[in-house]
Protein backbone atom coordinates (compact mmCIF):
# COMPACT_ATOMS: atom_id res chain seq x y z
CA UNK A 1 0.00 0.00 0.00
CA UNK A 2 1.23 3.39 -0.96
CA UNK A 3 2.12 6.26 1.86
CA UNK A 4 -0.74 8.36 0.16
CA UNK A 5 -3.42 5.58 0.14
CA UNK A 6 -2.32 4.68 4.15
CA UNK A 7 -2.98 8.00 5.06
CA UNK A 8 -6.00 9.08 3.16
CA UNK A 9 -8.20 6.87 6.08
CA UNK A 10 -6.93 8.88 8.37
CA UNK A 11 -7.46 12.21 6.58
CA UNK A 12 -11.03 11.16 6.31
CA UNK A 13 -11.66 10.60 9.43
CA UNK A 14 -10.08 13.42 10.91
CA UNK A 15 -11.80 15.87 8.70
CA UNK A 16 -14.88 14.45 9.16
CA UNK A 17 -14.43 15.14 13.00
CA UNK A 18 -12.78 18.05 12.42
CA UNK A 19 -15.34 19.98 10.70
CA UNK A 20 -18.12 19.74 12.61
CA UNK A 21 -16.25 20.93 15.81
CA UNK A 22 -14.06 23.27 14.10
CA UNK A 23 -17.39 24.29 13.36
CA UNK A 24 -19.50 23.99 16.28
CA UNK A 25 -16.20 25.25 18.40
CA UNK A 26 -17.32 26.67 21.94
CA UNK A 27 -16.22 30.35 23.21
CA UNK A 28 -16.99 31.62 26.09
CA UNK A 29 -18.71 28.77 27.79
CA UNK A 30 -17.74 27.26 30.65
CA UNK A 31 -15.31 24.04 30.71
CA UNK A 32 -17.63 21.17 31.25
CA UNK A 33 -20.55 22.64 28.89
CA UNK A 34 -17.69 23.21 26.07
CA UNK A 35 -16.66 19.98 26.67
CA UNK A 36 -20.11 18.54 26.24
CA UNK A 37 -20.65 20.30 22.87
CA UNK A 38 -17.30 19.39 21.82
CA UNK A 39 -17.94 15.35 22.58
CA UNK A 40 -21.25 15.55 21.00
CA UNK A 41 -19.60 16.81 17.76
CA UNK A 42 -16.48 14.38 17.94
CA UNK A 43 -18.68 11.56 18.29
CA UNK A 44 -20.98 12.87 15.39
CA UNK A 45 -17.97 13.19 13.00
CA UNK A 46 -16.63 9.39 14.29
CA UNK A 47 -20.50 7.92 13.07
CA UNK A 48 -20.71 10.08 10.25
CA UNK A 49 -17.02 8.26 9.56
CA UNK A 50 -18.12 5.03 10.25
CA UNK A 51 -20.95 4.86 8.28
CA UNK A 52 -18.82 5.99 5.30
CA UNK A 53 -16.11 3.02 6.13
CA UNK A 54 -19.25 0.31 6.34
CA UNK A 55 -19.81 1.39 2.65
CA UNK A 56 -18.34 -1.93 0.08
CA UNK A 57 -17.28 -0.16 -2.84
CA UNK A 58 -14.55 -1.73 -5.20
CA UNK A 59 -12.82 2.31 -5.92
CA UNK A 60 -13.57 3.40 -2.31
CA UNK A 61 -11.79 0.59 -0.94
CA UNK A 62 -8.64 0.78 -3.12
CA UNK A 63 -8.56 4.31 -2.35
CA UNK A 64 -8.95 3.77 1.49
CA UNK A 65 -6.71 0.88 1.75
CA UNK A 66 -8.77 -2.18 1.19
CA UNK A 67 -12.05 -3.32 2.87
CA UNK A 68 -10.19 -5.49 5.59
CA UNK A 69 -8.80 -2.11 7.00
CA UNK A 70 -12.00 -0.29 6.02
CA UNK A 71 -14.08 -2.84 8.35
CA UNK A 72 -11.35 -2.24 11.07
CA UNK A 73 -11.60 1.45 11.18
CA UNK A 74 -15.60 0.95 11.48
CA UNK A 75 -15.53 -1.30 14.34
CA UNK A 76 -12.95 1.02 15.98
CA UNK A 77 -14.56 4.20 15.25
CA UNK A 78 -17.76 3.22 16.21
CA UNK A 79 -16.37 1.94 19.15
CA UNK A 80 -14.59 5.75 19.86
CA UNK A 81 -18.08 6.97 18.85
CA UNK A 82 -20.06 5.57 21.29
CA UNK A 83 -17.28 6.20 24.48
CA UNK A 84 -17.64 9.85 23.53
CA UNK A 85 -21.16 9.84 23.36
CA UNK A 86 -21.43 8.62 26.86
CA UNK A 87 -18.89 10.84 28.40
CA UNK A 88 -21.51 13.96 26.62
CA UNK A 89 -24.63 13.80 28.79
CA UNK A 90 -21.80 13.40 31.81
CA UNK A 91 -20.20 16.55 30.68
CA UNK A 92 -23.34 18.23 30.82
CA UNK A 93 -24.23 17.10 34.09
CA UNK A 94 -20.65 18.31 35.55
CA UNK A 95 -21.79 21.63 34.09
CA UNK A 96 -24.77 20.98 35.91
CA UNK A 97 -23.17 20.30 39.60
CA UNK A 98 -21.35 23.22 39.99
CA UNK A 99 -25.01 24.67 41.01
CA UNK A 100 -26.37 21.91 42.20
CA UNK A 101 -26.82 18.22 41.61
CA UNK A 102 -30.29 18.73 41.51
CA UNK A 103 -29.78 20.78 38.24
CA UNK A 104 -26.94 17.66 36.96
CA UNK A 105 -29.54 15.45 37.39
CA UNK A 106 -31.91 17.44 35.69
CA UNK A 107 -30.15 18.28 32.44
CA UNK A 108 -29.63 14.72 32.02
CA UNK A 109 -32.66 12.90 33.56
CA UNK A 110 -34.57 10.95 31.51
CA UNK A 111 -37.28 11.51 33.32
CA UNK A 112 -37.48 14.83 32.05
CA UNK A 113 -40.61 16.10 29.48
CA UNK A 114 -38.35 17.03 26.69
CA UNK A 115 -38.21 15.02 23.91
CA UNK A 116 -34.60 16.42 22.80
CA UNK A 117 -33.36 14.63 26.12
CA UNK A 118 -35.75 11.76 25.04
CA UNK A 119 -34.48 11.31 21.76
CA UNK A 120 -30.95 11.59 23.12
CA UNK A 121 -31.50 8.75 25.55
CA UNK A 122 -33.17 6.92 22.93
CA UNK A 123 -30.31 7.31 20.60
CA UNK A 124 -27.74 6.34 23.06
CA UNK A 125 -29.78 2.81 24.30
CA UNK A 126 -30.06 1.88 20.68
CA UNK A 127 -26.06 2.16 20.76
CA UNK A 128 -25.28 0.69 23.44
CA UNK A 129 -27.75 -2.53 22.77
CA UNK A 130 -26.55 -2.84 18.97
CA UNK A 131 -22.93 -2.78 20.72
CA UNK A 132 -23.35 -5.57 23.09
CA UNK A 133 -25.24 -7.18 20.03
CA UNK A 134 -22.19 -6.92 17.50
CA UNK A 135 -19.59 -8.32 20.48
CA UNK A 136 -21.87 -11.12 20.74
CA UNK A 137 -20.03 -13.14 18.11
CA UNK A 138 -21.58 -16.59 18.91
CA UNK A 139 -24.89 -15.05 17.45
CA UNK A 140 -25.52 -17.00 13.88
CA UNK A 141 -24.73 -14.50 11.14
CA UNK A 142 -28.10 -13.52 10.22
CA UNK A 143 -29.84 -12.66 13.44
CA UNK A 144 -26.65 -10.57 14.44
CA UNK A 145 -26.89 -8.74 11.17
CA UNK A 146 -29.96 -7.31 11.82
CA UNK A 147 -29.58 -6.72 15.56
CA UNK A 148 -26.10 -4.66 14.31
CA UNK A 149 -28.86 -2.77 12.17
CA UNK A 150 -29.65 -1.34 15.48
CA UNK A 151 -26.85 0.69 15.41
CA UNK A 152 -28.03 2.44 12.11
CA UNK A 153 -30.95 3.13 13.98
CA UNK A 154 -29.47 4.56 16.52
CA UNK A 155 -26.88 6.72 14.37
CA UNK A 156 -30.10 8.36 13.14
CA UNK A 157 -31.65 9.06 15.98
CA UNK A 158 -28.51 10.70 17.56
CA UNK A 159 -28.58 13.27 14.63
CA UNK A 160 -32.51 14.09 15.54
CA UNK A 161 -31.60 14.68 18.47
CA UNK A 162 -28.87 17.59 17.42
CA UNK A 163 -31.73 18.43 15.29
CA UNK A 164 -34.36 18.91 18.17
CA UNK A 165 -31.19 21.23 20.16
CA UNK A 166 -32.23 23.77 16.55
CA UNK A 167 -29.01 23.54 15.69
CA UNK A 168 -30.37 23.92 12.16
CA UNK A 169 -27.31 23.73 9.60
CA UNK A 170 -24.88 21.40 10.70
CA UNK A 171 -27.16 18.92 12.19
CA UNK A 172 -29.71 18.85 8.63
CA UNK A 173 -26.10 18.53 6.84
CA UNK A 174 -24.89 15.76 8.97
CA UNK A 175 -27.91 13.88 9.54
CA UNK A 176 -28.45 14.25 5.32
CA UNK A 177 -25.41 12.73 4.93
CA UNK A 178 -25.77 9.81 7.29
CA UNK A 179 -28.93 8.86 5.96
CA UNK A 180 -27.20 9.09 2.60
CA UNK A 181 -24.50 6.56 3.41
CA UNK A 182 -27.25 4.46 5.43
CA UNK A 183 -29.37 4.28 2.11
CA UNK A 184 -26.32 3.64 -0.17
CA UNK A 185 -24.93 0.97 2.02
CA UNK A 186 -28.27 -0.67 2.44
CA UNK A 187 -29.25 -0.31 -1.40
CA UNK A 188 -25.83 -1.13 -2.73
CA UNK A 189 -24.37 -3.81 -0.31
CA UNK A 190 -26.89 -5.44 1.47
CA UNK A 191 -29.82 -4.96 -1.36
CA UNK A 192 -26.95 -6.00 -3.98
CA UNK A 193 -27.69 -3.14 -6.49
CA UNK A 194 -23.98 -3.13 -6.94
CA UNK A 195 -23.64 -7.10 -7.19
CA UNK A 196 -23.28 -8.71 -11.06
CA UNK A 197 -25.54 -11.24 -11.61
CA UNK A 198 -23.89 -15.23 -12.13
CA UNK A 199 -24.49 -18.40 -12.14
CA UNK A 200 -22.99 -21.58 -10.80
CA UNK A 201 -21.27 -23.28 -13.97
CA UNK A 202 -19.98 -26.67 -12.11
CA UNK A 203 -19.40 -27.91 -8.02
CA UNK A 204 -16.32 -29.86 -7.45
CA UNK A 205 -15.75 -31.21 -3.84
CA UNK A 206 -12.20 -30.89 -2.77
CA UNK A 207 -12.15 -31.85 0.80
CA UNK A 208 -14.54 -32.67 3.45
CA UNK A 209 -16.87 -30.20 4.02
CA UNK A 210 -15.29 -28.16 1.28
CA UNK A 211 -16.12 -27.43 -2.28
CA UNK A 212 -15.02 -25.71 -5.34
CA UNK A 213 -17.56 -23.39 -7.08
CA UNK A 214 -17.07 -21.75 -10.54
CA UNK A 215 -19.48 -18.94 -11.76
CA UNK A 216 -19.84 -17.33 -14.82
CA UNK A 217 -21.03 -14.10 -15.79
CA UNK A 218 -24.83 -13.49 -16.95
CA UNK A 219 -23.75 -9.49 -17.90
CA UNK A 220 -20.62 -7.37 -17.52
CA UNK A 221 -18.23 -9.58 -15.73
CA UNK A 222 -16.17 -8.45 -12.75
CA UNK A 223 -12.12 -7.54 -13.53
CA UNK A 224 -10.31 -9.87 -10.94
CA UNK A 225 -7.13 -10.71 -10.38
CA UNK A 226 -5.57 -13.99 -9.11
CA UNK A 227 -5.51 -14.00 -4.60
CA UNK A 228 -8.59 -11.19 -4.76
CA UNK A 229 -11.76 -12.02 -2.50
CA UNK A 230 -14.97 -11.35 -3.85
CA UNK A 231 -18.73 -11.14 -2.07
CA UNK A 232 -21.25 -13.16 -3.03
CA UNK A 233 -24.60 -14.74 -2.64
CA UNK A 234 -26.16 -17.37 -3.94
CA UNK A 235 -30.25 -18.01 -4.20
CA UNK A 236 -31.94 -20.27 -6.08
CA UNK A 237 -31.79 -22.82 -8.27
CA UNK A 238 -33.39 -26.06 -10.21
CA UNK A 239 -33.14 -28.38 -6.18
CA UNK A 240 -31.66 -25.03 -4.30
CA UNK A 241 -32.79 -22.97 -1.83
CA UNK A 242 -29.98 -20.10 -1.03
CA UNK A 243 -29.51 -17.96 2.19
CA UNK A 244 -28.80 -15.23 -0.40
CA UNK A 245 -26.20 -13.42 2.11
CA UNK A 246 -22.84 -11.94 0.87
CA UNK A 247 -20.10 -14.01 2.43
CA UNK A 248 -16.37 -13.24 1.38
CA UNK A 249 -14.52 -16.26 -0.50
CA UNK A 250 -10.98 -15.94 -2.03
CA UNK A 251 -10.71 -16.38 -6.00
CA UNK A 252 -9.48 -19.83 -6.14
CA UNK A 253 -9.10 -19.37 -10.16
CA UNK A 254 -9.53 -16.85 -12.70
CA UNK A 255 -10.78 -18.31 -16.66
CA UNK A 256 -11.24 -19.98 -18.51
CA UNK A 257 -12.81 -16.65 -20.54
CA UNK A 258 -14.60 -14.22 -17.96
CA UNK A 259 -15.39 -16.41 -14.97
CA UNK A 260 -13.82 -17.75 -11.72
CA UNK A 261 -14.11 -20.11 -9.43
CA UNK A 262 -14.22 -19.93 -5.11
CA UNK A 263 -13.53 -22.65 -2.78
CA UNK A 264 -16.39 -22.69 0.07
CA UNK A 265 -15.65 -24.38 3.34
CA UNK A 266 -18.40 -25.00 5.10
CA UNK A 267 -17.87 -22.95 8.84
CA UNK A 268 -21.28 -21.88 9.40
CA UNK A 269 -25.45 -22.43 8.89
CA UNK A 270 -25.05 -20.89 5.55
CA UNK A 271 -21.74 -22.02 4.17
CA UNK A 272 -22.79 -25.27 5.48
CA UNK A 273 -25.69 -25.00 2.64
CA UNK A 274 -23.72 -23.93 -0.09
CA UNK A 275 -21.93 -27.78 0.05
CA UNK A 276 -24.98 -28.51 -1.94
CA UNK A 277 -25.28 -25.89 -4.49
CA UNK A 278 -25.26 -27.51 -7.96
CA UNK A 279 -25.34 -25.99 -11.43
CA UNK A 280 -27.97 -22.96 -12.68
CA UNK A 281 -27.94 -22.00 -9.01
CA UNK A 282 -27.80 -17.73 -9.48
CA UNK A 283 -25.62 -15.84 -7.59
CA UNK A 284 -24.51 -12.28 -7.58
CA UNK A 285 -21.23 -10.97 -6.87
CA UNK A 286 -19.73 -7.77 -5.51
CA UNK A 287 -16.01 -7.31 -6.00
CA UNK A 288 -13.48 -7.70 -6.85
CA UNK A 289 -11.52 -6.42 -3.31
CA UNK A 290 -8.21 -6.81 -1.53
CA UNK A 291 -4.44 -6.81 -2.50
CA UNK A 292 -3.02 -9.29 -0.30
CA UNK A 293 -0.44 -11.21 -2.57
CA UNK A 294 -0.63 -7.94 -5.65
CA UNK A 295 2.71 -6.46 -4.62
CA UNK A 296 4.82 -9.28 -3.80
CA UNK A 297 8.65 -7.88 -3.91
CA UNK A 298 11.45 -9.91 -5.39
CA UNK A 299 12.83 -11.40 -1.99
CA UNK A 300 12.37 -14.77 -0.86
CA UNK A 301 8.72 -15.52 1.01
CA UNK A 302 7.13 -18.13 3.39
CA UNK A 303 3.86 -18.53 2.56
CA UNK A 304 1.52 -20.45 5.35
CA UNK A 305 -1.81 -21.39 4.96
CA UNK A 306 -4.70 -22.55 7.43
CA UNK A 307 -7.14 -24.93 5.97
CA UNK A 308 -9.59 -23.00 3.83
CA UNK A 309 -6.67 -20.03 4.01
CA UNK A 310 -5.11 -22.26 0.98
CA UNK A 311 -7.10 -20.23 -1.65
CA UNK A 312 -5.31 -17.26 -2.37
CA UNK A 313 -2.40 -19.04 -2.72
CA UNK A 314 -3.18 -21.72 -4.98
CA UNK A 315 -4.98 -18.49 -6.96
CA UNK A 316 -1.41 -17.53 -7.64
CA UNK A 317 0.18 -20.79 -8.51
CA UNK A 318 -2.69 -21.65 -10.82
CA UNK A 319 -2.08 -18.37 -12.97
CA UNK A 320 1.85 -17.80 -12.90
CA UNK A 321 4.93 -19.55 -12.46
CA UNK A 322 6.94 -17.67 -8.80
CA UNK A 323 9.46 -15.52 -9.71
CA UNK A 324 11.27 -15.56 -6.44
CA UNK A 325 11.72 -18.49 -3.84
CA UNK A 326 8.84 -19.45 -1.95
CA UNK A 327 7.83 -21.99 0.89
CA UNK A 328 4.26 -22.94 0.88
CA UNK A 329 3.42 -24.45 4.83
CA UNK A 330 0.00 -25.69 4.02
CA UNK A 331 -1.82 -27.11 7.31
CA UNK A 332 -4.50 -28.70 7.56
CA UNK A 333 -6.14 -30.73 10.26
CA UNK A 334 -5.94 -34.29 8.77
CA UNK A 335 -6.21 -35.65 4.76
CA UNK A 336 -9.31 -35.79 4.59
CA UNK A 337 -9.01 -31.61 4.90
CA UNK A 338 -6.32 -31.41 2.56
CA UNK A 339 -8.09 -29.71 -0.22
CA UNK A 340 -6.04 -29.06 -3.83
CA UNK A 341 -3.00 -31.15 -1.95
CA UNK A 342 -2.32 -33.43 -5.10
CA UNK A 343 -2.61 -30.12 -7.31
CA UNK A 344 -0.45 -28.21 -5.10
CA UNK A 345 2.02 -30.96 -5.41
CA UNK A 346 1.74 -30.97 -8.97
CA UNK A 347 2.26 -27.14 -9.12
CA UNK A 348 5.36 -27.65 -6.94
CA UNK A 349 6.92 -30.21 -9.62
CA UNK A 350 6.75 -27.88 -12.56
CA UNK A 351 7.74 -24.27 -10.43
CA UNK A 352 11.28 -24.41 -9.15
CA UNK A 353 10.62 -21.75 -7.33
CA UNK A 354 7.97 -23.46 -4.82
CA UNK A 355 8.76 -25.75 -2.29
CA UNK A 356 5.88 -27.18 -0.70
CA UNK A 357 5.66 -28.61 3.01
CA UNK A 358 2.28 -29.97 3.71
CA UNK A 359 1.29 -31.01 7.20
CA UNK A 360 -1.55 -32.32 9.02
CA UNK A 361 -1.82 -31.11 12.46
CA UNK A 362 -4.35 -32.87 13.77
CA UNK A 363 -7.45 -30.71 15.31
CA UNK A 364 -7.13 -27.69 17.66
CA UNK A 365 -4.44 -25.01 17.00
CA UNK A 366 -0.75 -26.60 15.56
CA UNK A 367 2.12 -26.01 17.71
CA UNK A 368 3.38 -22.82 15.15
CA UNK A 369 7.05 -22.90 16.99
CA UNK A 370 7.69 -26.08 15.73
CA UNK A 371 6.25 -25.45 12.02
CA UNK A 372 8.15 -22.05 11.42
CA UNK A 373 12.08 -21.64 10.28
CA UNK A 374 14.15 -20.85 13.21
CA UNK A 375 15.08 -16.91 13.13
CA UNK A 376 18.29 -17.13 10.89
CA UNK A 377 16.36 -18.99 8.05
CA UNK A 378 13.35 -16.26 8.42
CA UNK A 379 15.87 -13.26 7.63
CA UNK A 380 15.63 -11.54 4.47
CA UNK A 381 12.10 -13.08 4.32
CA UNK A 382 8.12 -11.86 3.52
CA UNK A 383 5.86 -13.89 5.33
CA UNK A 384 1.99 -13.83 3.68
CA UNK A 385 -0.36 -15.71 6.01
CA UNK A 386 -4.33 -16.91 5.41
CA UNK A 387 -6.11 -18.55 7.59
CA UNK A 388 -8.41 -18.43 11.02
CA UNK A 389 -8.09 -15.41 12.71
CA UNK A 390 -6.30 -17.34 15.86
CA UNK A 391 -3.91 -19.32 13.68
CA UNK A 392 -3.01 -15.42 11.96
CA UNK A 393 -2.64 -14.13 15.71
CA UNK A 394 -0.17 -17.04 16.59
CA UNK A 395 2.32 -17.40 13.20
CA UNK A 396 2.01 -13.63 13.73
CA UNK A 397 3.60 -13.80 17.38
CA UNK A 398 5.67 -16.12 16.72
CA UNK A 399 7.32 -14.46 13.54
CA UNK A 400 7.80 -11.03 15.50
CA UNK A 401 9.97 -12.83 18.61
CA UNK A 402 12.07 -14.09 16.16
CA UNK A 403 12.74 -11.14 14.60
CA UNK A 404 10.04 -10.92 11.74
CA UNK A 405 9.38 -7.14 11.13
CA UNK A 406 5.74 -6.04 11.06
CA UNK A 407 6.46 -4.55 7.93
CA UNK A 408 7.26 -8.08 6.54
CA UNK A 409 4.10 -10.03 8.07
CA UNK A 410 1.39 -9.47 5.67
CA UNK A 411 -2.28 -11.67 6.33
CA UNK A 412 -5.54 -11.73 5.33
CA UNK A 413 -8.98 -12.47 7.63
CA UNK A 414 -12.14 -11.91 5.70
CA UNK A 415 -13.90 -11.45 8.85
CA UNK A 416 -16.15 -8.87 8.22
CA UNK A 417 -18.09 -8.81 11.45
CA UNK B 1 -10.14 -5.45 23.76
CA UNK B 2 -12.58 -3.12 21.99
CA UNK B 3 -15.04 -5.33 23.89
CA UNK B 4 -13.50 -5.07 27.49
CA UNK B 5 -13.61 -1.48 26.78
CA UNK B 6 -17.36 -1.37 25.75
CA UNK B 7 -18.31 -3.62 28.75
CA UNK B 8 -16.15 -1.33 31.31
CA UNK B 9 -17.23 1.81 29.55
CA UNK B 10 -20.82 1.06 29.77
CA UNK B 11 -20.94 -0.41 33.50
CA UNK B 12 -19.13 2.80 34.50
CA UNK B 13 -21.21 5.20 32.49
CA UNK B 14 -24.37 3.24 34.50
CA UNK B 15 -22.74 3.80 37.54
CA UNK B 16 -22.36 7.14 37.02
CA UNK B 17 -25.91 8.05 36.09
CA UNK B 18 -27.57 6.21 38.73
CA UNK B 19 -25.34 7.85 41.32
CA UNK B 20 -26.21 10.98 39.97
CA UNK B 21 -30.14 9.63 39.81
CA UNK B 22 -29.77 8.55 43.63
CA UNK B 23 -27.94 12.09 45.25
CA UNK B 24 -30.46 14.55 43.34
CA UNK B 25 -33.30 12.94 45.02
CA UNK B 26 -31.42 12.92 48.54
CA UNK B 27 -30.07 16.46 47.59
CA UNK B 28 -33.38 17.88 46.70
CA UNK B 29 -34.70 18.76 50.60
CA UNK B 30 -31.68 19.73 51.24
CA UNK B 31 -31.75 22.32 48.31
CA UNK B 32 -34.96 24.28 49.50
CA UNK B 33 -33.34 26.02 52.42
CA UNK B 34 -35.09 28.59 53.95
CA UNK B 35 -34.07 31.31 51.36
CA UNK B 36 -36.49 28.79 48.69
CA UNK B 37 -38.91 28.40 51.12
CA UNK B 38 -41.26 31.18 50.45
CA UNK B 39 -40.74 29.91 46.39
CA UNK B 40 -43.80 28.29 45.41
CA UNK B 41 -42.83 24.83 43.85
CA UNK B 42 -44.26 23.69 40.76
CA UNK B 43 -44.95 20.41 39.41
CA UNK B 44 -44.63 18.94 35.92
CA UNK B 45 -48.08 18.76 35.89
CA UNK B 46 -48.57 22.67 36.27
CA UNK B 47 -46.18 23.31 33.82
CA UNK B 48 -47.88 21.12 31.40
CA UNK B 49 -50.90 23.27 31.89
CA UNK B 50 -49.52 26.47 30.13
CA UNK B 51 -48.60 25.63 26.45
CA UNK B 52 -49.77 28.40 24.43
CA UNK B 53 -48.39 31.28 23.37
CA UNK B 54 -50.71 33.50 25.28
CA UNK B 55 -50.03 31.54 28.81
CA UNK B 56 -46.65 30.01 28.40
CA UNK B 57 -44.61 28.81 31.61
CA UNK B 58 -40.98 26.96 30.77
CA UNK B 59 -38.95 25.16 33.41
CA UNK B 60 -35.40 26.47 32.83
CA UNK B 61 -32.45 24.76 35.24
CA UNK B 62 -34.74 24.48 38.05
CA UNK B 63 -36.94 26.86 38.02
CA UNK B 64 -40.45 27.93 35.97
CA UNK B 65 -40.99 30.85 34.35
CA UNK B 66 -44.03 32.54 32.60
CA UNK B 67 -42.39 34.08 29.63
CA UNK B 68 -46.30 34.89 28.16
CA UNK B 69 -45.42 38.52 27.73
CA UNK B 70 -42.34 38.17 27.14
CA UNK B 71 -42.93 35.98 23.97
CA UNK B 72 -43.72 38.01 21.23
CA UNK B 73 -40.06 40.02 22.33
CA UNK B 74 -38.26 36.75 21.59
CA UNK B 75 -36.15 37.19 18.81
CA UNK B 76 -36.15 33.85 17.09
CA UNK B 77 -38.99 31.95 15.20
CA UNK B 78 -42.29 31.43 17.02
CA UNK B 79 -41.63 28.02 16.22
CA UNK B 80 -38.12 27.59 17.54
CA UNK B 81 -39.60 28.82 20.82
CA UNK B 82 -43.69 28.26 21.36
CA UNK B 83 -42.75 24.23 20.71
CA UNK B 84 -41.03 24.41 24.80
CA UNK B 85 -44.08 26.24 26.20
CA UNK B 86 -44.88 24.00 29.28
CA UNK B 87 -41.92 21.69 29.25
CA UNK B 88 -38.94 21.79 30.87
CA UNK B 89 -36.61 23.46 28.30
CA UNK B 90 -33.24 23.54 30.37
CA UNK B 91 -31.40 21.75 27.62
CA UNK B 92 -33.00 24.17 24.45
CA UNK B 93 -31.78 27.48 26.82
CA UNK B 94 -28.35 26.21 27.12
CA UNK B 95 -27.43 24.89 23.93
CA UNK B 96 -28.85 27.67 21.72
CA UNK B 97 -27.81 28.12 17.98
CA UNK B 98 -24.06 26.49 17.40
CA UNK B 99 -25.03 24.94 20.75
CA UNK B 100 -23.90 27.87 22.78
CA UNK B 101 -26.07 28.98 25.76
CA UNK B 102 -28.05 32.21 26.06
CA UNK B 103 -26.18 35.46 26.75
CA UNK B 104 -25.87 36.55 30.68
CA UNK B 105 -28.20 39.03 29.97
CA UNK B 106 -30.72 36.56 28.67
CA UNK B 107 -29.91 35.02 32.11
CA UNK B 108 -30.75 38.24 33.98
CA UNK B 109 -33.96 39.17 31.97
CA UNK B 110 -35.45 35.61 32.48
CA UNK B 111 -34.59 36.06 36.19
CA UNK B 112 -37.88 38.72 36.09
CA UNK B 113 -40.49 36.37 34.73
CA UNK B 114 -39.91 33.50 37.64
CA UNK B 115 -42.98 31.98 39.24
CA UNK B 116 -41.36 29.10 41.18
CA UNK B 117 -38.94 26.86 41.25
CA UNK B 118 -39.30 23.45 39.34
CA UNK B 119 -40.10 20.15 41.72
CA UNK B 120 -39.26 17.13 39.59
CA UNK B 121 -40.64 14.11 40.15
CA UNK B 122 -38.21 11.37 39.25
Amino acid sequence: MNRLRFLLLPIVVSFLVGVPVFWAFPEDLRFWRATAIVLGWVGCGLLLASLLLMVREVRLAIWLGGLERMTLWHHRGGVAAYLVLLLHPLALAADGWHESPLLAWQVISPFSMSWTVWVGWGALLLLMLGLATTFARRLPYGPWRWLHGLLGIGVIIGFVHVLLLGISIAALLATLAAVLLLVWRLIRVDAGLAARPYVVNSVHPVARSMVEISLQPLATPIVARAGQFVLVAFFHGPHYRGCGEYHPFTICATGPGVGFSIGIKALGDCTQQMQRLEPGVAARVQGPFGEFLAERPATPQIWVAGGVGITPFLSILRSELLSQPTRLLYLFRSAADAAFLDELQALADRDAHLILEAVPTGAGLPNVEKLLPASDLLSGNECYLCGPPALIESLSRVLRDRGVSELNIHFERLDFR
Amino acid sequence: MTRKLFIFSTIAFWIAVTGLGTLSVWWLPAGQGTAQARDKTLSPADLAKHTSPENCWMAIRGAVYDLSTYLPEHPSRPDIVLPWCGKEASEAYNTKMKGRPHSPYADELLAKYRIGSFAKVP
